[in-house]
């Protein structure tokens, strides 16, 4: 039978050719959660009667939500999660200054591999799905996982997406994501994975990608991921070398829908409150004063972000009375952005950097809104009072939320990129 | 448990919101759980009068996208503590995972089925085989029930009940070999 990579990927973990609708219990390559459900899944297994886990090798947890403490029960929970690391023998722990973003620095240092399995704690381990992984976010049930290995999933159909055409300039791949999740709608993508492809990935690269898998989830798909190529292997050889193998479906593989997406008529997006699928072209919204700007979060906080942002932002200045935030996702993006002069061109502009990982995206705790302030950001979602009571909070791509920061409106970045 | 509910249908449309409509938010925000303390407020963004109305085994009926929004357990909750059932016609995969932790019996894809019922209506479902009869109206119809490793989850009483039974057994069998 033909497969899909969603297929073939879990048949390998469970020994046996699945079938879609069926409940299986995969045991993961890879198991990931933060630092704000590690106390948690411990009082969980303590509470369960289970003083070690299963595979301590394969978890992987990252200091991401709140890196740098920014109060005494942040330091606290720090201190305990130390604790709990050292207890149980992980190994794969990244504390402030180590990695970064969760859902990025793995695949810079190679733990991602093409046709892996992941599952997670939290929702966006679907950016895996940049380098062929399937991540899958169990949420609280991630415990189950800890303790006995596995837990049930459903085997989900697959939505093809054939990407294709060219972006207009000032036009990127957040608006295409922004889009098309409106496009594809949550009847269709419910429980799905949202499979990429197409003429168009030969201009997409993997910074990019990460922020098309990052967006399905909002509305209800399982997770996102691409076929590989060659921009899959030219960014992971160097990174995982020989571990390096191509995941494409098979012809004719069982899709529950092949859809041709277009770029070419796509302008910039905007998500108004309340939800990350209340979209809008930029010129609906344009004009909205805003208070506040942020450039990160695992939707886009990648070196082609920075690029982006800092594109808009050299030679000019942040719009006085709004504050503008950066966060690169990893160390790394933060070291190369450096190295390029990125850095000194937001410096330069008014803005402030924080370290990697979410920013303020992760609930506010970095960095939050007054009550009844307006944000812009690219942050991945928009739900009322996510950054503050009475926020206003607009969803973008990395060109328009530096063009309103620089002009302390929503403003369509295609008047400076021409 | 059985799983063959008898009771009157309390209808729904479509994008009920597991935050506001289910339950108020204030709840998921405090992580709260008890199902005391939540059933007074079980659907009290669409109906005030539910929690004093409903009665064991009553049947809520949902159209597409029940318990829509951030996947937050409290309202799925809330409808266990009424020891209610739920038939929807479909529900998103973060609700469906918390309404089978909840230990709440439901038929999650029910296409069509809110044209076909009305509020008050007695209903006669039955979980495990998919069997929906509407006995005010006279029919009956059979949907894809939940396949038998989520019954076995429901039977449990719920994921947490779930797996402390798997824990055990993996214990008992010896921590080296789990399932």
């Amino acid at each position: 039978m033909p497969q899909t990579i969603t297929e073939k990927i879990l048949s390998r973990v469970i020994g046996r050719a699945v079938t879609p609708g069926e409940i299986i219990y995969p045991e993961p390559d890879l198991i990931t959660t933060h630092d704000w459900y590690v106390v948690n899944f411990d009082s969980a297994l303590q509470a369960l009667g289970v003083d070690r886990l299963y595979a301590p090798e394969k978890l992987l947890i990252s200091t991401d939500h709140e890196p740098v403490a920014v109060s005494r029960q942040a330091a606290e929970r720090q201190h305990a999660v130390r604790a709990i690391v050292r207890k149980y023998g992980i190994e794969h722990f990244y504390d402030v200054g180590r990695g970064g973003h969760g859902h990025i620095f793995p695949m810079e240092l190679g733990y991602v591999a093409p046709g892996m399995l992941v599952l997670a704690y939290d929702p966006h381990v679907t950016n895996y799905g940049a380098v062929g992984c399937l991540g899958v976010s169990l949420v609280v049930e991630i415990s189950e996982v800890l303790a006995c290995g596995s837990a049930w999933i459903r085997v989900p159909d697959t939505v093809r997406v054939n990407l294709q055409g060219t972006l207009q300039p000032g036009v990127t791949v957040r608006d295409v994501a922004q889009r098309m999740i409106v496009d594809l709608g949550s009847d269709l993508v419910d429980y799905t994975v949202v499979e990429f492809g197409g003429p168009a990935l030969a201009a997409i690269d993997v910074d990019r990608r990460m922020t098309l898998c990052n967006t399905p989830v909002e509305i209800g798909a399982k997770s996102s991921l691409f076929e590989t190529d060659q921009i899959t292997e030219a960014w992971l050889k160097p990174r995982i070398g020989d571990r390096f193998e191509h995941i494409r479906s098979d012809p004719g593989a069982n899709y529950k829908a092949a859809i041709d997406y277009g770029l070419g008529l796509i302008e910039p997006q905007v998500a108004a409150p309340p939800t990350p699928d209340n979209v809008v072209g930029v010129s609906t919204v344009a004009g909205t004063k805003v208070d506040y700007a942020f450039i990160g979060s695992c939707a886009n906080s990648s070196l082609a972000d920075l690029r982006d942002a800092a594109r808009i932002l050299r030679g000019r200045k942040v719009s006085a009375g709004v504050r503008l935030i950066v966060t690169p996702g990893t160390q790394q993006i933060a070291a190369e952005a450096a190295a390029e002069g990125l850095v000194k061109v937001f410096i330069d502009a008014g803005a402030v950097l924080t370290a990697p990982g979410c920013g303020p995206c992760a609930g506010g705790r970095i960095g939050p809104l007054a009550p009844g302030e307006v944000s812009i950001n690219t942050g991945t979602r928009n739900d009322p009072g996510r950054l503050g009571p009475r926020d206003a909070i607009y969803l973008a791509s990395p060109l328009t939320v530096a063009a309103s920061a620089v002009m302390g409106r929503i403003s369509d970045p295609r008047e400076f990129v021409h | 448990m059985e799983l063959n509910y008898r009771g009157r249908c309390w209808k729904f449309g479509d994008n009920v919101g597991v935050d506001g409509d289910m339950m108020p938010l204030e709840f998921a925000l405090q992580r709260e759980t008890r199902l005391d303390v939540l059933a007074p407020y079980a659907m009290t963004g669409l109906d005030p009068d539910f929690p004093q109305k409903v009665r064991s085994h009553d049947i809520v009926v949902g159209g597409k996208r029940f318990a829509q929004g951030n996947p937050h357990i409290q309202g799925l909750l809330g409808l266990a503590a009424h020891n209610v059932g739920l038939v929807c016609e479909s529900i998103p995969r973060g609700s469906l995972r918390n309404a089978l932790n909840a230990g709440l019996p439901l038929l999650p894809a029910c296409p069509g089925i809110t044209q076909r019922l009305e509020s008050g209506d007695e209903l006669e479902v039955d979980f495990r085989s998919g069997r929906v009869r509407n006995l005010t109206q006279n029919w009956e119809q059979t949907f894809d029930p939940l396949p038998a490793a989520l019954l076995d989850i429901i039977l449990a009483g719920g994921w947490q009940p779930a797996l402390k039974r798997r824990v055990e057994e993996m214990l008992a069998r010896g921590a080296a070999q789990p399932t």
